[in-house]
């Protein structure tokens, strides 16, 4: 092949570099004017009262819209019945919640209008915590109650099972609240008109789309929603995108002028969605020879104070909680649960983090108890091509988990390999200069491995809309519903549409999402952009490829099966020399009237299961990895060193292999953040680390040198072959940091992050006895 | 919002005491507590084109040189980068923020804003600097130690400038060495930071001054430490010895950042390596060095 | 207030009160969108410039004082032809863009970093980008990006290979 599989530079990378990227906060339009909201401040009550005449007397401010102005239901949400206002109607459920918009000349005004706006809550006692809101008699955050949602996966029968079984181990695993982070806060431009246009820095551009014309009461195909360039989305741009795209919509439209909406950094923390806590209680029973045959799983995750994706979060945690391994008898109960934080939704991952992390901990337990090397006994229990899964499907092809576990087995064994005891509290100072003192440092190595399924599967329909166009000049312009968020798939959709075509990659251009072109694509999640979004690709530019194999077949006179597409010609297979550059094909074409643009639909096949039991077919495919970290702590400080880092995914096949190592490394520093620095910090419902100061997201210096090892097990339902690797990085690191540390330090640690602090606890107590 | 610009300390002491406007040096800590709504000033004086109070200098008054003197609009990548400085300063310089914070704010700037965690005052407090304060009034000089009397409060008046800073000879010529830990290991706040500076003569500690950070309401030092550690040898004391004085001279809280018992045990640490690093320094390969 | 200084190797005089951010400057009166926001408080620096060529944050950074300073922005970096530095190609070639958003303050840190060191390791890269932070791609492929674009430079060669 030409260009799958080669190492080529990011399509839009010249204008990212050179800082001309449109963001949409660098959007300009003449009479623009600003946005910005009140916030409630406080985590729970009801409104008495809103006054908003100080913020009017403001020079330069507007207007002022509170939930009456909304011209539509004023909800929004992922899944119906949606249970999340734009702006409060009178309940406040969490303190960043949005009360009141402040339109201004600047945003500077607006800012400050906004909190010249006095807002008078009664407040509620606020429910913080899981097992608050699902007390007896709790208040209700919903009129539903307090559970958001509920799911039960059952395969076998786990009871018969862990009577048969001989050895049982059992824990409880927690982690925290994380924030997506990215650099880019949420930013939305809306320009007002006969059609509203909505310039987002968004992930899911229809699901805003079919809001905004709600909220707005509008018909939808009067609105048009484009993807600006997007700094970084991870999952976050989905719900706030709606919100505070919706606002600028109703403002545009209302005042009649352009109007911007940018979050700054705090508003990004406190006011859009974060990933769900959770409480893992898993119960694991094995035989002797290390063979898993059952395990119960009970998933508890704070959802915060509204729905989001929490009905797919909750499911996808069911499904993956048991992990990559060919287990008869698997039962798992997954529950959301509402409280008075910031609501929490999708994140990259998607609730595998938090299940891979207790489900790995685990098995390194039972290993440790069996006395199995802990490699081993992943080997051993690991899912091969024909095993069910713990949905019960069968994959008979893709399943490469056994290879990059043996792709990790082969790598050459930690240099330190002595747990080497603690530094006597007699050393003196000076020692050795500055070499480290014996004693100071424990290393330990972990492993740890994950699967994570591609696409919606059992989370929806799973649809994506592409359009490929060739101009005369042999230029090829491609069009999807799905979102570059930073993650290359541009460069994949431009690379398939090159192979196709047989155009060099310089003359394919991917022209920015856009309601108006192509078919509801759905949100970019679950590492699909690869996989559904290359598929739809592929279909349309083998569309036109026709027609220009058709026309190339009445210029050279032969049938269109003796000719293929390559290296910007159409080629006589026969005869290499007998060549004819694809721009006279494709102008011929045009004369012609030989159709050279498509528009196609793919859809990945549709989930077959039982509701109750969540047995039968759920996703297209899953990627599988492997990971392996080697720590160093220093015994003084709880200081951690990663010294090596290996990530081995079975990713179908490697379209980009530079995009591959680049979502591979952020991924796993993502997952990183999550095991051992990031962490939301709540006092009474506020949080109280909003900013870049005190959340620990890492810098440069705390890089870890993460080294992708990839494996390519051909995968049938996508596009060459390949797999999505976005998310699963993320499990396999939180996952195999808490392995490497409980190595290192001969403690199990049971919650995330795992910070200095608690590293060095367990240091001081292990070395008191 | 009035912006003056004077180009002479004079000028600057003049403005403030009628103006009674706010010092703007480099401004990254002011434009952070202007963007939070912590201040709104009506007058900034910025004082960062002065060039007296610029720069790193030997002052030899009889040909001697008895000090260096630090301008107080120095930025904190200058003072990092000059040789002519004690290794405990520059060390704590270069731990501030990031390089772009570095290039911008200025030492003048970290003192006056008087945080617990500033990483260049537990150097300054080590190496027994003083500070020059200024108004319209005159000049008067005082000791790095006192200086700081709570979080961000100084003994400085509302007319007032700091001019500059004042290290003593002696400060110069002995080994020193700082430490500190954040929550990351770039750009982080200190959880806690130790500076430590001290003498060796005939193989044994005199001199000693180790002073902490970010576990008190202000930077402090640990006399009754510097006591313990006066006349010893470097390779007699212990680990375990060092514990007792330093637990008993800090005053650590739990915030956002860090809890008191993370605070206690890593002061421990970053004593001990802050001690060994001193340890290390022989007269000839110490950092700073030169130029005293 | 008028205020002069030179901005991407061009005189600028504007009329402006000085206690305006260096940022809204470039980006709202200059039209030099490629400064980013990120934070607003020296936290990350995506809003990265060269004054007197050294990085600062332009969001903490009063255009009072930049009067008669020089200012580089990401938009004076490629060549007046359009030309990519070899600190940009380099960024491209080794794959060290993913979303862009920290891309430039990226960029001016490493241009100020090699000017200084033409050959800096791995550590003095660390130090020197260590105020820019990057959610999308675990920094492996930025350090790759800067040791290329240091070779290049050394080298005088602007594509690796060519």
């Amino acid at each position: 092949m030409k260009v799958i599989g080669k190492q080529v530079r990011k399509v839009d990378g010249f204008e990212l570099v050179t800082g001309r990227a449109q963001f949409a906060g660098d959007y300009q339009f003449p009479g623009m004017v600003y946005g910005a909201v009140k916030r409630a401040g406080v985590p729970a009550g009801r409104i008495t009262g809103i006054d908003h005449e100080a913020a009017r007397r403001i020079p330069g401010v507007i207007d002022v819209l509170r939930a009456e102005d909304i011209p539509g239901p004023n909800l929004i949400g992922v899944l119906p019945p949606f249970d999340q206002p734009i702006l409060s109607a009178g309940e406040v459920r969490y303190a960043g919640e949005s009360i009141v918009l402040v339109i201004a000349e600047t945003a500077e005004i607006a800012r400050q209008a906004a909190s010249a706006v006095s807002v008078s809550i009664e407040p509620y006692d606020p429910i913080l915590s899981v097992e608050d809101a699902l007390r007896p008699g709790a208040r209700k955050i919903h009129e539903q109650g307090n559970v958001t949602c509920a799911k039960r996966l059952i395969k076998g029968a786990v009871k018969t099972a862990f009577e048969n079984a001989d050895i049982i181990v059992e824990g409880t695993y927690e982690t925290s609240f994380q924030d997506h982070a990215y650099l880019e806060p949420e930013t939305v431009c809306a320009v007002p008109g006969r059609r509203i246009t909505l310039y987002a820095s968004c992930q899911s551009p229809f699901h805003i789309r079919g809001h905004v014309a709600a909220n707005l009461n509008v018909p939808a195909s009067s609105v048009r929603v484009v993807q600006a360039c997007t700094g970084g989305s991870f999952g976050g741009k989905d719900d706030v995108a709606t919100e505070i795209g919706s606002l600028a919509c109703i403002a545009a439209q209302r005042l009649n002028r352009p109007v911007m909406i940018a979050h700054d950094r705090m508003e990004s923390i406190i006011g859009s969605n974060l990933r769900h806590a959770a409480r893992v209680s898993c119960r694991t029973g094995a035989l002797s020879s290390g063979r898993i045959i059952a395990r119960e799983i009970a998933v508890m995750l704070d959802g915060g104070a509204y729905a989001s994706e929490s009905p797919f979060v909750t499911l996808k945690t069911m499904i993956h909680a048991a992990g990559p391994y060919n287990i008869e008898n698997v039962e798992v109960e997954s529950t959301t649960v509402y409280t008075n934080k910031t609501y929490c939704g999708a994140f990259r991952g998607f609730g595998v983090p938090q299940v891979t992390f207790a489900s790995e901990s685990q098995i390194d337990e039972l290993a440790d108890k069996l006395g199995i090397d802990h490699l081993e006994i992943r080997r051993i229990n690991g899912l091969k091509a024909g095993d069910p899964n713990a949905t019960g499907q069968v994959y008979e092809q893709s399943v490469g988990l056994q290879d990059t576990i043996e792709q990790i087995a082969a790598q050459p064994d930690p240099a330190h390999r002595e747990r080497s005891g603690f530094m006597e509290e007699s050393t003196g100072i000076g020692g050795e200069g500055s070499k480290p003192l014996a004693g100071r440092y424990l290393y330990g190595t972990g492993y740890a491995c994950v699967l994570q399924g591609i696409s919606n599967g059992a989370e929806g329909v799973d649809v994506t809309g592409a359009s490929v166009q060739m101009s005369q000049d042999g230029s090829v312009l491609v069009g999807i519903g799905l979102t570059e968020l930073g993650q290359g798939s541009r460069t994949v959709w431009a690379q398939i549409a090159a192979e196709v075509l047989g155009v060099d990659i310089d003359h394919v251009s991917v022209r920015l999402v856009d309601t108006d072109a192509v078919h509801d694509s759905g949100p970019t999640v679950a590492s699909r952009s690869t996989t559904v979004g290359g598929m739809a690709v592929q279909k349309a530019a083998v569309e036109v490829k026709k027609s220009l194999i058709s026309m190339a077949a009445l210029m050279m006179q032969t049938d269109g099966e003796n000719i293929e597409l390559r290296d910007g010609f159409a080629i006589l297979k026969a005869d290499d020399s007998a060549r004819i550059p694809i721009a006279s094909v494709a102008t011929a074409a045009y004369w012609t009237g030989f159709p050279l643009m498509n528009l196609a639909f793919s859809k990945a096949p549709p989930a077959n299961f039982d509701e109750d039991t969540h047995q039968g077919d759920i996703y297209i495919a899953y990627n599988y990895g492997t990971h392996r970290m080697d720590v160093r702590v220093d015994t003084m400080t709880g200081e951690v060193k990663v010294l090596k880092h290996l990530a081995s995914h079975d990713v179908g096949k490697v379209i980009n292999p530079l995009g591959l190592e680049g979502q591979v490394q952020g991924a796993s520093l993502m997952g990183y953040g999550l095991a051992h620095m990031e962490r939301i910090e709540y006092a009474d419902g506020i949080i109280r680390n909003p900013n870049f100061a005190d959340y620990a997201l890492p810098s440069i210096k705390d890089r870890i040198p993460t080294v992708s090892i990839p494996v390519e097990d051909h995968n049938p339902t996508g596009p060459y072959g390949a797999k999505g690797v976005g998310e699963p990085p993320v499990a396999g690191t939180a996952a195999v940091f808490a392995n490497a540390i409980s190595d290192a330090v001969g403690f199990r640690f049971r919650r995330l992050p795992i910070t200095r602090e608690n590293i060095l606890d367990a240091v001081k107590r292990g070395n008191h006895g | 919002m009035r912006y003056l610009k004077p180009t002479s300390v004079g000028e600057a002491a003049d403005v403030l005491e009628s103006s009674r406007g706010m010092i703007l040096a480099g401004g990254t800590d002011l434009c952070v507590y202007m963007a939070e709504g912590v201040c709104s000033p009506e007058v900034l004086i910025d004082v960062s084109g002065i060039d007296s109070m610029r720069g790193i200098q030997a002052v030899k008054p009889n040909g001697e040189v008895k000090m260096i003197q630090i301008g107080a609009c120095t930025t904190i990548a200058e003072v990092a980068a000059s040789e002519a400085l004690p290794t405990c300063l520059r060390q704590g310089a270069r731990a501030v923020g990031s390089p772009q914070i570095r290039n911008l704010g200025t030492v003048g700037g970290n003192i006056c804003n008087a945080s617990p965690c500033g990483d260049t005052l537990t150097p300054l407090l080590a190496l027994d600097a003083r500070f020059v304060l200024r108004c319209v009034r005159g000049t008067r000089i005082v000791e790095s130690e006192g200086f700081f009397t709570g979080p961000k409060q100084t003994v400085l008046d509302p007319n007032e400038i700091l001019e500059s800073i004042e290290l003593p000879l002696a400060s110069c010529a002995r080994a020193s060495a700082f430490r500190m830990i954040g929550n990351r290991n770039g750009q982080a706040i200190s959880q806690a930071n130790a500076a430590a500076s001290l003498m060796m003569v005939d193989g044994r500690m005199s001199d000693v001054h180790v002073a902490v950070g970010s576990v008190a309401p202000v930077p402090l030092r640990l006399g009754k430490l510097e006591r313990f550690l006066t006349g010893k040898r470097i390779q007699e004391v212990k680990l375990a010895d060092i514990r007792e004085p330093v637990l008993e001279g800090i005053r650590p809280i739990d915030d956002v950042r860090s809890s008191a018992t993370y605070r206690q045990e890593v002061t421990i640490a970053l004593v001990f390596d802050a001690l060994t690093a001193c340890a290390g320094q022989s007269p000839g390969e110490r950092e700073g060095a030169g130029g005293c | 207030m008028l205020i002069r200084f030179k901005c991407n190797g061009k005189a600028v005089q504007l009329d402006v009160e000085p206690e305006v951010r260096v940022i809204d400057v470039l980006r709202d009166r200059l039209g030099l969108t490629g400064t980013k926001e990120g934070c607003g408080r020296g936290e990350c620096g995506a809003c990265t410039v060269l004054l007197d060529g050294k990085p600062v944050n332009s969001c903490l950074l009063l255009v009072g004082k930049i009067a008669e300073r020089e200012i580089i922005t990401i938009e004076g970096i490629a060549g007046e032809d359009g030309s990519l530095h070899p600190i940009q190609e380099a960024f491209l070639d080794q794959g060290a863009v993913q979303c862009g958003f920290c891309t430039p303050g990226m960029v001016l840190s490493t241009k100020a970093l090699l000017d200084e060191n033409g050959a800096p390791d791995t550590e003095e890269i660390e130090e020197a980008l260590s105020g820019n932070l990057c959610r999308c791609t675990g920094y492996g492929k930025i350090v790759d990006a800067v040791l290329e674009a240091s070779k290049r430079l050394m080298q005088g060669t602007s594509h690796g290979g060519e």
